[in-house]
C-alpha cells in the first residue's frame, strides 16, 4: 500500500533462470509458479525450446520473468543444442534478458548427482536458490535432510524444500527468489579443486575480459573441441590457444585427464556435502519402480504391454478425434453455408467462405489430434514410462539411424504428421531429432486414406489372392509399407551423408515412476495447442488463401453470364409453371381448411416410404372429395416441377464451377504442366487437382468433384465421382477417346500421394520445430521429387503389363 | 578387469575408469558412472541392446557400444 504523495517504487523486470537435471520435476515446478502466464518459443537457430513465464508477488512491484532452461546434468556442452542452454544460463544469448538469479531444482533422491550441476552453476557468479524437490519421496526412501546444515555446507545458499506434485513450497520458493534478487553482493563459492580455480583465474587475468564469467572459462578449459573452446579460439586466436593448452597441460599433469579433473573434484565435494546433511535410515532403494519394471521391462511382457498401450493411443487419436473433427468440419461447413447464403455472390463472399473460413477450419481440424496425442505424451513423460518405451524399442530403430525415442513421433505420424513432428521434442539429440522430423511425413497419415479409398474402390479389380487376401487390402497394405520402406532408406541415407550421427548415443536415465499432476499435463497440452494455432496456423491460413485465389481468379465474364442467364431462364419458366398450377388450384374454390387438408395429404403422399404408410395415407385420401383430390394431384405436380428445376440449376451451378476452375490460374497451370505429368499417365484434370491439393492432400477429392462438375460436396464414398472418373476420356492427343483412368493411373496417383509432402501444415510445423525453413523446404523438395519418380516408375511398369 | 558391456544381468562391479577420454565418457561420468562407484547390471532390452544399469540411486540406460567404454572390476560372482 502506498501513502498518498509517495512515489510508487519503480517496477523492475527480474530475470530468473530455472535449471536442473532431467527428471528432477523442474517443469512441474515451473508450471506451478507461472501457471498459464507462459510463452513458448525456440532459441534462434536450434531446436531447443525456450519457455518463459512470469509471476508477481503482493506488495512487490517487480515482475519476475522465469526462463525454463532445458534439463541437463552439467554445463559441459558438446553440441550446439546443449551449448545454447548453457549460454542462456550464462546470459550470453540475450544480454538484455541475462538471468539476474538462478534457481536450481534438485531431486532430493538423487542429490549427489544434482550437486555436481549446482557447483558448476555457482561459478556463474549470480545469486542461486536451491529448490529441493520430491521431499515426499525422501521420506518414503528413508532419507532425512538437515536443511540448515545443507545450506551451511553449500556456503549459505538458501535451500527450499518442495513437493512439486502437490504445489508445496512454491510460495516459499517465490519469496526466496524475491529476497535473493534484492541481495546486492554474491559471495564467492567455489567447490572445485584449488588448482582448477587457479588455472581458470590465471586465464581470466591474462585475457582481461571482464564480462566473461569464470563458469565460461571452465567450459573453455574442460570441453575439448566444445563450442565454448571454439568461440574462445575464434576470439583470442593464437594467444588464447597457447594459454589454453598451457592450462590444460597442467590439469592433465595433476589429474590424468580433463574429465577426471572436473568430475572427480566435484563429485568428491558432492559426496562430502551429502554425507553431512543427508541421513539415510535404510538403503535408498528404488524398490517400487524396480518392481514395476520387472513387468514393464520384461523381455516378453514388456513389449506386449507396450503394444497394448501404443495400440490404445493410436486408436484414440483416430477414434476420439474423429467425432470432434467431424464436429469442427460441420461447424465450419455450416458457418460457410450461412455466410455464403447471407452475402451477395462475389469475390468477397468467396474469399470469406472458401478462403478464410475454410482456412481457419483447416487449421483447427488438427487440434483434436494434437490435444489427444499430447495428453498421452505428457502423461507418458511425467509418469516416467517414456524412457522405458525408448529402451524397449531402441534396437529396432538404431540400425537405420533412428533411435527408440523416434518411436512415438513416428507412430503418431500414422494418424497425422503434424502432432508427430511436434512430438519429436522428446528427442534431445539434434541430428536424431531432425532425421525423425524429415521422415515423419512419409508415414501414411489419415488424410491419405480417403484418397486411397476412392482410387482403390474405383480402379483396383477386386480379387481374392492366395485364397484369403483380397486385392484391395493388399494394395492398401503395400501403400503403408511403401511409406515405411522409403522412410528407412531416407534415414539410412541421411545418417551417412548430411546428418552424420555419432556412433550410438543413447545414454539416459530411467526415472522412478511418478503419478503425474493434472496441472502440469494440462499446461503442457495448452501450450502445444496454442503454439500450433498461433504460429503454424497463420501460415497455413495464408497458403489456403493463396490457393483459393489461384483457383478463383480470373473470373471470366462470358461463361459466367451465360450460366447466369440460363439459370435465370429456368427460374422464370419454373415460376410461370408454378403460377399456372396455383391458378388451377384456386379455381377449385376450396375453403382454406379444405385446401390445407389436401395440401397436407399431398405432401404426405409424396413422402411415403413404406407400405404401411401408404395404406394410412390412402385411407386419408378416401375421405377427401373429388375436387380436393384434384388439388392433391396438382400440388404434387407442382412439387415435381420445383424439384426438377432445382436439379437443373444445381447441374448448371456445378458446370459453372467446373468451367471457372478450368479457366482459373490453377486450371491453366494444370494444363501448362500437363506434359510434365504425362509420364505418370495423368491428364490435366488429375494434374490440376493434385496441384490444388498441395496445401492439404485430401482436397483432391473435392477438387475432382468440381472438375467433373459434381459440385465440391463430394466425398470418398461418392459413387457419382467414381462413375465420372471411370467414364472420363482423353479429350485430345494420341490417346483421345481412351479412358483416362486405368489401374496403372490409379496406382501412380496413390504412390504419388504416399510419398509426396502435400500438407502445408506439415511443412510449416517442420519450419516451426527446426527453426529453419531449409529443413521444411528440403522435405518438400525431396518428397515431391521422390513421389514424382516413384509414380512415373509405377505407371510405366504397370501400363506396360496392360493394367 | 573387464568392460561394463561384458557383464551378465544381475552382476555387480566397480567402475575402474574409461577406455579413453571423450564426450561420451564425460557424459557417463556426469550420469554417475564415477570411478570407485558400484554398478549393477540390471537387464538387457528385449532385443538385447540397450542395457540397463543401476548406479547409486539412479537407473541408466545405455547401448552396449557406450558401455564398452567403461572399465569395471567384477565384485562378486553372478548372483542369478
Amino acid at each position: 500500500m502506498q501513502d498518498v504523495g509517495l512515489k510508487p517504487p519503480r517496477s523492475k523486470t527480474i530475470h530468473v533462470a530455472v535449471c536442473g537435471n532431467p527428471n528432477c520435476g523442474k517443469t512441474t515446478i515451473f508450471n506451478a509458479i507461472t501457471g498459464l502466464r507462459q510463452k513458448v518459443a525456440n532459441y534462434p537457430g536450434v531446436t531447443v525450446e525456450k519457455t518463459t513465464g512470469q509471476f508477481q508477488l503482493k506488495d512487490d512491484p517487480n515482475i519476475y520473468t522465469l526462463i525454463d532452461i532445458p534439463g541437463s546434468y552439467s554445463l559441459s556442452a558438446f553440441s550446439p543444442d546443449e551449448y545454447v542452454a548453457v549460454q542462456a544460463l550464462l546470459g550470453e544469448l540475450d544480454k538484455s534478458a541475462a538471468p539476474d538469479l538462478i534457481v536450481n531444482i534438485i531431486d532430493v533422491t538423487n542429490i549427489d548427482r544434482a550437486l555436481y550441476l549446482l557447483f558448476q552453476v555457482m561459478q556463474i557468479g549470480k545469486p542461486v536458490v536451491v529448490g529441493l524437490n520430491m521431499m515426499d519421496l525422501a521420506d518414503k526412501r528413508g532419507l532425512t535432510i538437515d536443511i540448515p546444515r545443507l545450506e551451511k555446507e553449500l556456503g549459505g545458499v538458501p535451500v527450499i524444500p518442495l513437493i512439486g506434485s502437490r504445489g508445496k513450497g512454491i510460495e516459499e520458493l517465490k519469496a526466496a527468489i524475491a529476497l535473493q534478487a534484492s541481495v546486492p553482493h554474491v559471495p564467492h563459492r567455489d567447490f572445485y579443486h584449488p588448482l582448477i580455480g587457479l588455472t581458470a583465474d590465471k586465464m581470466i587475468h591474462q585475457m582481461q575480459n571482464g564480462h566473461v564469467t569464470r563458469a565460461e572459462y571452465l567450459r573453455v578449459l574442460f570441453d575439448i573441441n566444445g563450442p565454448a573452446e571454439k568461440a574462445f579460439i575464434k576470439e583470442h586466436g593464437e594467444k588464447g590457444k597457447i594459454l589454453l593448452d598451457d592450462g590444460r597441460k597442467s590439469l592433465i599433469g595433476e589429474f590424468g585427464s580433463l574429465t577426471i579433473a572436473e568430475t572427480q573434484s566435484l563429485t568428491q565435494r558432492a559426496a562430502q556435502v551429502t554425507e553431512k546433511s543427508v541421513h539415510a535410515r535404510r538403503s535408498t532403494s528404488r524398490s517400487r519402480s524396480e518392481k514395476i519394471d520387472k513387468y514393464l521391462l520384461h523381455p516378453v511382457l514388456g513389449p506386449i504391454v507396450l503394444m497394448l498401450i501404443m495400440g490404445f493411443i493410436f486408436q484414440s487419436i483416430f477414434s476420439w478425434a474423429e467425432p470432434i473433427m467431424n464436429g469442427i468440419d460441420s461447424l465450419f461447413g455450416a458457418l460457410a453455408g450461412w455466410v455464403g447464403s447471407s452475402m451477395a455472390e462475389g469475390p468477397l463472399q468467396s474469399l470469406l467462405v472458401d478462403g478464410i473460413i475454410g482456412g481457419v477450419g483447416s487449421v483447427l481440424i488438427f487440434l483434436p489430434q494434437i490435444i489427444i496425442l499430447f495428453l498421452f505424451i505428457a502423461f507418458l513423460e511425467d509418469s516416467g514410462y517414456m524412457p522405458r518405451v525408448a529402451f524397449l524399442v531402441d534396437r529396432a530403430f538404431s540400425w537405420c539411424g533412428l533411435s527408440g525415442k523416434s518411436f512415438i513421433p513416428l507412430l503418431s505420424s500414422f494418424a497425422c504428421a503434424v502432432p508427430g513432428i511436434m512430438a519429436t521434442r522428446v528427442i534431445e539429440d539434434r541430428k536424431l531429432r531432425i532425421i525423425t522430423i524429415l521422415v515423419a511425413p512419409l508415414m501414411t497419415c489419415s488424410a491419405r486414406l480417403p484418397v486411397y479409398a476412392i482410387m482403390i474402390a474405383a480402379f483396383i479389380p477386386y480379387t481374392i489372392l492366395l485364397g484369403f487376401l483380397n486385392s484391395h487390402g493388399v494394395v492398401l497394405g503395400m501403400l503403408y509399407l511403401l511409406g515405411l520402406i522409403v522412410a528407412v532408406l531416407v534415414s539410412l541415407i541421411l545418417k551417412r551423408t548430411v546428418l552424420k550421427t555419432q556412433r550410438g548415443t543413447f545414454m539416459m536415465e530411467m526415472p522412478s515412476y511418478k503419478v503425474p499432476t493434472l496441472q502440469s499435463i494440462l499446461v503442457r497440452v495448452f501450450n502445444r495447442a496454442k503454439s500450433f494455432v498461433l504460429r503454424a496456423g497463420t501460415v497455413i491460413l495464408a497458403i489456403t488463401i493463396l490457393i483459393w485465389a489461384l483457383s478463383y481468379y480470373p473470373r471470366a465474364g462470358d461463361a459466367s453470364t451465360d450460366y447466369q442467364s440460363r439459370i435465370a431462364s429456368i427460374e422464370s419458366t419454373t415460376s410461370q409453371q408454378v403460377a399456372m398450377i396455383d391458378a388451377e388450384i384456386s379455381r377449385l374454390a376450396l375453403s382454406p381448411e379444405q385446401q390445407e387438408a389436401s395440401l397436407f395429404a399431398g405432401a404426405r403422399f409424396a413422402l411415403v416410404e413404406s407400405p404401411d404408410e401408404l395404406a394410412a395415407v390412402r385411407d386419408e385420401l378416401y375421405l377427401l372429395r373429388p375436387d380436393q383430390l384434384a388439388a392433391v394431384e396438382l400440388s404434387h405436380f407442382r412439387r415435381t416441377v420445383e424439384l426438377a428445376s432445382l436439379e437443373q440449376i444445381a447441374t448448371l451451378e456445378n458446370d459453372r464451377a467446373g468451367a471457372h476452375l478450368r479457366n482459373s490460374y490453377l486450371g491453366r497451370m494444370g494444363r501448362t504442366v500437363e506434359p510434365l505429368f504425362a509420364p505418370l499417365g495423368w491428364d490435366w484434370k488429375i494434374t490440376m487437382a493434385t496441384l490444388a491439393s498441395f496445401p492439404a492432400r485430401e482436397v483432391i477429392i473435392a477438387t475432382l468433384g468440381t472438375i467433373y462438375n459434381l459440385g465440391s460436396g463430394v466425398d470418398e464414398g461418392s459413387s457419382s465421382l467414381v462413375q465420372k472418373m471411370r467414364d472420363a476420356k482423353w479429350e485430345d492427343g494420341a490417346k483421345a477417346g481412351l479412358p483416362v483412368f486405368s489401374p496403372a493411373v490409379a496406382l501412380s496417383i496413390m504412390v504419388f500421394f504416399a510419398l509426396c509432402c502435400q500438407c502445408g501444415a506439415t511443412v510449416v510445423t517442420i519450419k516451426q520445430e527446426t527453426g529453419a525453413w531449409r529443413y521444411a523446404i528440403g522435405v518438400f523438395i525431396y518428397m515431391t521429387v521422390l513421389a514424382y519418380l516413384a509414380a512415373m516408375l509405377v505407371y510405366q511398369l504397370f501400363s506396360r503389363i496392360g493394367w | 578387469m573387464t568392460y561394463l558391456n561384458k557383464l551378465n544381468p544381475g552382476q555387480r562391479a566397480k567402475v575402474v575408469g574409461y577406455r579413453h577420454d571423450s564426450p561420451i565418457a564425460r557424459r557417463l561420468t556426469e550420469l554417475g558412472l564415477i570411478p570407485g562407484r558400484t554398478v549393477t547390471y540390471l537387464r538387457n532390452a528385449p532385443l538385447q541392446d540397450p542395457l540397463e544399469i543401476q548406479v547409486g540411486p539412479s537407473c541408466l540406460s545405455l547401448r552396449h557400444a557406450e558401455a564398452s567404454l567403461v572399465a569395471v572390476e567384477v565384485e562378486e560372482p553372478t548372483s542369478l
